[in-house]
């Protein structure tokens, strides 16, 4: 019994993480709008303001589509986007984005 | 008097990216500070806990954007905020010139 209630909970633990880390294969099919100025991979930016997201972090990219979502960050055209976002929307888009090759760490040297 | 007008029209026109430079090697310096943080391989940010976006190779007028949004106050991190209100104009230009120079061929 004990044995069976163990394995519930590390059931639960992983269900849980699997959901945080969001579904990058959905992320891509979520991320027409996205793609329109931020490019299919994150690379390809219709303005130079707006930036890359190829390869940023995924806690990163999440932490900024909420501050977007919850106003804490302001910028009126993600505002908009950002507001019709469920939770797991924006981890999906994260898992999509941050898989792919693009910026990268300052190097101290 | 035509051509002159020509190349004001062209100047015009040319986009803020192109004017955006700045010496990466000046900007090398002023980075030494944000390398403690943005140089870290997965270095948190706490309350809230996220890692530090990598900026290496990100574009350089978004973070000029950023780093002026900072100064101003209207973009909200405190760390970010005291260390952008200690960088001019060309500080910005500079350092971010510099962070480009991250890209496909490394700086």
């Amino acid at each position: 019994m004990i044995r069976v209630s163990l394995l519930t909970v590390m059931l639960a633990l992983v269900s849980t993480q699997l959901q945080a880390a969001g579904d990058y294969r959905r992320g891509l099919e979520k991320s027409q709008v996205c793609q329109s100025c931020h490019g299919r991979t994150g690379n390809e930016s219709l303005q130079p303001s707006y930036p890359k997201l190829a390869g940023q972090h995924e806690d990163y990219l999440v932490h900024a589509l909420k501050s977007y979502r919850d106003g804490s960050r302001q910028n009126a055209v993600m505002a908009g986007f950002a507001g019709n976002l469920s939770d797991a929307d924006i981890a999906d888009l994260a898992a999509w984005y941050s898989r792919q090759d693009g910026l990268s760490d300052l190097e101290i040297d | 008097m035509r051509l002159i007008w020509i190349a004001v029209v062209l100047a015009a026109l040319v986009p803020p990216s192109v004017l955006a430079e700045g010496d990466p090697e000046r900007g090398k310096i002023i980075a030494y500070t944000c390398t403690g943080c943005h140089g870290i391989p997965f270095y948190k940010n706490v309350y809230p806990t996220y890692t530090v976006p990598k900026i290496g190779g990100q574009n350089q007028e978004y973070l000029i954007v950023a780093l002026k949004a900072y100064r101003e106050g209207t973009r909200q991190h405190a760390t970010m905020q005291a260390q952008a209100s200690t960088l001019s104009d060309q500080d910005i230009l500079d350092v971010t010139a510099y962070f480009v120079s991250f890209g496909e061929n490394g700086p």
